[in-house]
């Protein structure tokens, strides 16, 4: 009874300080913004009302910008999971020279800003860019749009969040033993079968923190959406950007902000949830 | 367990990617494909450093090195990369310092509202900060933090916080407990333990941590512009109108001046995190 | 693993070490000798205009008051902008100076800020030279921003391709129509020359005058409908099936690839890039009739100004004509006091250009079109 209590006091006493920072300079100045969101109008009776969102998602454009931002994500994490996942097995696997070039071009996006990256892709990608130049010249002479739309965002996040995706899985991978693998195969477990029973379940973890963090910064992403997305249907980050400081509606981005986090919080919830039933599992 | 055996050879499962004659070809045309991916957009970018203009369908542009003394002439530049090469480490560090042994809390100790305080640290990367300005700025000045170094690098601490707790919770989770207990049966102090066992086998996954805190604290904009301004400008801060409002070899320019020190981070990173890897596969 | 764990540190160590040698020292702070009072201005615009307080007023005015410096904080397209203003607000509420002396941006935050009371209120006791400026374009803003330049935008087509280009709005309107994809404007959240199209759709069916006044009132809104109708059947002919790039820089790119042949662009911007061969050389540029929009740029002063007097004495000099003159020889643009004031020699040179253009909407209407267009023009 006093070790567990001594052990709830020291674990306190060590998440204190990073949750210091946090309260003072996110959760005070956050729940001021909700506190905002929800006072009534001038004129209006006292209390709390939620008249604002109400107003907010009676708008159809934003409801459009609201679901395009959902799925770009999803589409934009399910490409960088599809082509990460079996890239960080590449390299845990397969040893050699190749494997080390590799993880040297892969983890380059990572150390480009974000805003380098999305000229970059523009000045590659764009109609009369590079890439469209060289087919020209091969004589393909009609080139599909692929910036400036929801294509040219997912291409840039994908671009952006490969590396982040690769290193964290690889990481995981890493701490795999090899002889558990080594012993599947002594059992006569095939390749998929070993990834399916062991690799993934024993990668859950980094797997699921990667899922979400991804998940998180693409939704609330706005360099990329602003400079190779199209005009409409925009991301929130854009949408949030521009009726704060274009169309003089403050309260308006404020509520966006509050159901942008909303939609990210439940991302963090759901994983967390998995995590915990996993630890009661094992 | 040593740096001999570490350095001996390669993991030995490789069977698990290899395809018996296929395996070369496979990785060959999945190494090009994501190299034209990954590079391409960079190349292009190189060789509209060197152009003076280029115009369509010409595949190459006429090369001129006029835009790069337009750009070296700026001491601006020079003295915002500065600024963010001193600011984005000292945020990483000082975050670390506070938030690894949060992590290993996070990972080890049970204590009242665990798991609702490791998902609040969420809301510092999930609720957009165009919200929070003047609330932010309003502290700020209160605490007299307004345009100075320790406003820059508290501001950016708040960027790494998620990456310094969740990365290294799911590090520290996943070490076998029995390493720590076995050397807690022979004797060694809790902090022993630590530096001696955990810490070690955890490395990789904390400088992963580290090392996106860093890339996240070097990345801010919003957050510096507001309370750097004007005396403590970091590159990204710059960057927009650096990159997007010239003519475009100069946005090219500015593209590659800017990426250099990342890239030299890049190589000198790239060697200690396969170092790394390899040493945490043997570790366990 | 002793071995391996140094060798570790070591690595790190050396990372470390290299950094350091990277940066070197950290320079000195900005020189604050005695008797220099440093002015920070925050410019919010184009590059044109970065170059135009750079390059000519900066020098002079600290070669005229050399007890000034200045130190300028460039904000591409207003970037950013929210930052600044919640930056001047939140030392507005917490009663501190703000390091903010001056700032150009957009009339949007003008506005905002008028009601909260952050900027400083022009007047010939604090401001002698305001008035040599028109009033009516200071009774505009109520005195709280001074339009210290002007520029105007126009059409912008390559030569090469069309060889009678269109004279009136709705000549532009057809040519559109009969060449698709030959022409945008830029998405108005990020350019006036876009704003400048979408304004003259919807003045062709209304009156100008009326949006430009001070009165604001949503129902005179309806107005707009045969604009955004206009605009809205224009979608399918613009370049790309309908995309309006961001920013000024990013419609001049596409006439530079000859990936339109035709746009609303700066006359000041336009210039610029021609002359220094970014533009085909077969580009031109005209003005229609009714001419499109121009803008009166105004720059504020917070009242919590931490360097008031300096920001008073760099506002006053602004307008002297030697610093208008300026305004016409560097990005083109036009003076933003009375034309009389100007030497004789511009006054001749420029006769025909002044007021050649259409009226900006009040702010509150401006911010009202540019969302009401992401709805009904883009968006629905």
């Amino acid at each position: 009874m006093t070790e567990s209590r001594r052990q709830g006091a020291l674990g306190l006493a060590l998440v204190l300080p990073p949750l210091c920072l946090l309260f003072f300079l996110v959760v005070v100045p956050a729940v001021t913004a909700v506190v905002e969101t929800l006072a009534p109008g001038p004129g209006g009776s006292a209390g709390l009302t939620v008249a604002r969102y109400a107003e907010v998602l009676s708008a159809k454009v934003i409801r459009t910008d609201i679901a395009f931002s959902v799925v770009v994500t999803l589409i934009s994490v399910a490409a960088v999971f599809v082509l990460g996942y079996p890239l960080a097995l590449y390299l845990r696997f397969s040893p050699g020279r190749l494997a080390s070039l590799l993880a040297v071009v892969f983890t380059i996006p990572l150390f480009v800003p974000v805003v380098i990256a999305s000229f970059a892709m523009i000045t590659f990608l764009v109609n009369h860019g590079l890439v469209s130049t060289v087919l020209y010249r091969l004589g393909i002479e009609t080139f599909p749009p692929l910036v400036y739309n929801a294509t040219g965002i997912v291409l840039t996040e994908v671009w952006a969040s490969l590396p982040f995706a690769v290193l964290i899985l690889g990481a995981g991978l890493q701490a795999i033993d090899d002889s558990l693998i080594d012993s599947a195969r002594d059992v006569g477990a095939g390749r998929v079968r070993t990834f399916a029973t062991i690799i993934l379940p024993l990668n859950a973890i980094p797997t699921r923190i990667t899922l979400t963090l991804l998940f998180i910064s693409v939704f609330g992403s706005f360099t990329i959406p602003y400079l190779v997305g199209g005009n409409a249907p925009q991301m929130l980050g854009v949408t949030m950007t521009n009726y704060l400081t274009q169309y003089l509606r403050r309260t308006d981005a404020v509520t966006m902000a509050v159901l942008a986090f909303v939609i990210a919080a439940a991302v963090g919830v759901v994983y967390v949830a998995s995590v915990s039933r996993r630890e009661r599992d094992v | 367990m040593t740096a001999v055996q570490a350095a001996a050879g390669p993991p030995s499962p490789s069977w698990f990617w290899a395809i018996a004659g296929m395996r070369r070809a496979l990785a060959l045309g999945a190494f090009l494909a994501l190299a034209a991916f990954i590079l391409g957009p960079l190349l292009t970018l190189l060789v509209w450093a060197f152009a003076g203009a280029w115009l369509f369908p010409n595949l190459l542009p006429e090369f001129s090195l006029t835009w790069w003394s337009y750009v070296l002439g700026n001491a601006d530049v020079v003295k915002a990369i500065r600024m963010s090469l001193l600011t984005a480490p000292v945020a990483t560090a000082a975050s670390a310092v506070i938030c690894i042994p949060a992590a290993y809390a996070f990972a080890r100790l049970e204590f009242p509202g665990r798991r609702l305080l490791l998902l609040s640290f969420l809301s510092a990367n999930a609720f957009p900060k165009i919200g929070l300005y003047v609330s932010i700025a309003t502290l700020f000045y209160r605490l007299d933090l307004m345009d100075t170094f320790a406003g820059v690098v508290l501001v950016q601490m708040i960027n790494t916080l998620l990456f310094l707790i969740w990365i290294p919770t799911g590090t520290f989770r996943g070490i076998n407990r029995t390493l720590e207990e076995a050397a807690r049966d022979a004797g060694a102090g809790p902090l022993r333990t630590f530096f001696q066992i955990t810490l070690p086998i955890a490395l990789p996954g904390l400088i992963v941590a580290a090392m996106f805190a860093f890339l996240a604290a070097f990345d801010d904009a919003q957050g510096t512009l507001i309370v750097g301004t004007p005396n403590h400008i970091t590159m990204p801060v710059m960057m927009y109108t650096l990159v997007l409002s010239y003519p475009q070899p100069v946005g090219a320019v500015f593209s590659v001046l800017l990426s250099l020190p990342s890239l030299a981070f890049l190589l000198l990173a790239q060697r200690y995190l396969r170092a790394g890897y390899l040493a945490a596969g043997y570790s366990l | 693993m002793g071995r391996s764990v140094r060798r570790r540190w070591i690595v790190m160590a050396s990372v470390m070490i290299v950094a350091v040698c990277l940066v070197g020292f950290q320079g000195a702070n900005p020189a604050r000798a005695a008797g220099v009072v440093t002015l920070n201005l925050y410019i919010g615009g184009d590059t044109n205009i970065f170059d135009l307080w750079k390059k000519a007023f900066l020098p002079a005015f600290t070669k005229r008051y050399p007890q000034y410096k200045a130190n300028m904080v460039e904000l591409l397209h207003d970037n950013g902008s929210e930052g600044i203003y919640a930056k001047i607000l939140a030392a507005k509420r917490t009663g501190r100076t703000v390091d903010v002396d001056l700032w150009e941006t957009t009339p949007g935050f003008l506005d905002q800020g008028i009601a909260e009371g952050l900027w400083v209120k022009l007047s010939p006791k604090l401001v002698s030279n305001v008035t040599k400026v028109p009033a009516p374009t200071l009774e505009a803003v109520d005195y709280y921003g001074l339009p210290y330049r002007g520029s105007s935008v126009v059409i912008g087509y390559n030569s090469q391709f069309i060889k009678n280009p269109p004279q009136t709005f709705d000549d532009l309107v057809a040519w559109i129509k009969a060449n698709p994809g030959k022409f945008t404007y830029c998405d108005p959240n990020t350019c006036g020359s876009g704003t400048a199209f979408v304004t003259a759709a919807i003045y062709r069916y209304t009156s100008a005058e009326k949006f430009a006044a001070k009165a604001y009132d949503t129902k005179d809104e309806a107005a707009w409908a045969p604009g955004w109708k206009l605009l809205k059947e224009l979608q399918p002919a613009m370049y790309n099936n309908g995309f309006h790039p961001n920013g000024n820089v990013a419609v001049l790119q596409l006439l530079a690839q000859q990936n339109i042949w035709m746009a609303s662009v700066w006359s000041d911007m336009g210039l610029d890039w021609y002359s220094r061969g970014q533009l085909p050389k077969t580009m031109r540029f005209i003005q229609i009739t009714p001419p499109l929009m121009g803008d009166d740029s105004r720059v504020m002063v917070p009242a919590g100004s931490a360097h008031l007097e300096g920001a008073l004495t760099l506002l006053n000099w602004l307008l002297t004509p030697e610093a208008q003159t300026m305004v016409i020889d560097v990005v083109a643009g036009y003076p933003g006091i009375d034309w009389k004031y100007m030497p004789e020699s511009v006054r001749q040179k420029f006769i025909d250009v002044a007021k050649a253009f259409a009226p900006w909407p009040n702010p509150k209407y401006l911010a009202d079109i540019k969302r009401l267009w992401h709805e009904q023009v883009v968006g629905g």
